[in-house]
């Protein structure tokens, strides 16, 4: 008997959805390694760092330190 | 910055505060998580990011009293958790979690050993915020903590004003109720 090679266009939909979950599922050994994985794909919104340096920006000349005054520089 | 260019400064009583560009590389390796704790034991990302920036605003001010006792991270964590608890204060937040609910969870089959899954990656961070906010702040910012490999249980032990044996044992009941919620999270995020 001749063996069928080629998907029908129902079963290469149903593959394709089995491959997509298979990429995209993930198992974590405990919370810690799951929380991890969330950190690393957390992105910080880069207005923060806009809004920090502006704030510096703003912020009175610090004073000198100690050792600065005390060697003149 | 990491923290041993901040430790090369400390001994002859550094040239605090930072360069600029110095104070760029210690936002650059710490911001994520200061915005990840804020995120997670906020629950909320403006606010999140209103905490990250001021939290990173008071480092800039008071670097000059840093004595080098901790690590950097542990003292930044310190900053942000007391920022954090204070505007949950500030709000009247309630937490959601009693004493019944632990013990449900005490007797409930969980499967704090059993590996968590997720179908869909891009879940993920809604399925832990579900998760975390169920949890009492207590359990979720050890949760927080202790997953950042940075930390030591010591270190924990000391930020949240406890013994490391301590920590271990409310680690066992975080683990064992945030199992269960992430797993009733599952059906609320499909739904």
């Amino acid at each position: 008997m001749k063996r069928q090679t080629k998907l029908t266009s129902q079963e290469q939909e149903q593959l394709s959805e089995t491959q997509s979950q298979q990429t995209s599922a993930r198992e974590f050994a405990s919370a810690e390694e799951m929380l991890r994985e969330d950190a690393s794909q957390t992105v910080v919104p880069p207005a923060i760092a806009e809004r920090l340096s502006q704030s510096i920006q703003n912020e009175p000349r610090p004073e000198r330190s100690w050792w600065k005054r005390l060697l003149g520089s | 910055m990491s923290d041993s260019v901040v430790e090369q400064k400390r001994p002859n009583q550094p040239p605090f505060p930072l360069e600029p560009a110095e104070f760029a590389e210690l936002y650059q390796t710490h911001s994520r998580a200061v915005y990840y704790l804020a995120l997670r034991y906020l629950g909320d990302p403006q606010k999140a990011e209103d905490a990250t920036h001021d939290v990173f605003l008071k480092v800039y001010r008071k670097l000059n009293e840093f004595r080098g006792e901790s690590s950097l991270r542990t003292w930044l964590y310190r900053i942000t958790i007391n920022h954090c608890h204070n505007l949950r204060q500030s709000w009247h937040n309630r937490n959601l979690v009693t004493n019944a609910d632990e013990a449900v969870w005490e007797n409930t089959a969980a499967r704090g050993d059993s590996p968590f899954r997720v179908l869909e990656i891009k879940e993920l961070g809604e399925r832990i915020q579900k998760a975390l906010d169920g949890l009492t702040d207590e359990y979720r910012l050890l949760l927080l903590l202790v997953a950042d490999k940075e930390m030591s249980y010591n270190e924990v032990a000391t930020l949240t004003g406890q013994s490391a044996d301590a920590v271990r044992g409310k680690l066992h009941r975080a683990r064992k109720a945030f199992a269960v919620l992430f797993q009733q999270s599952e059906s609320e995020v499909k739904t």
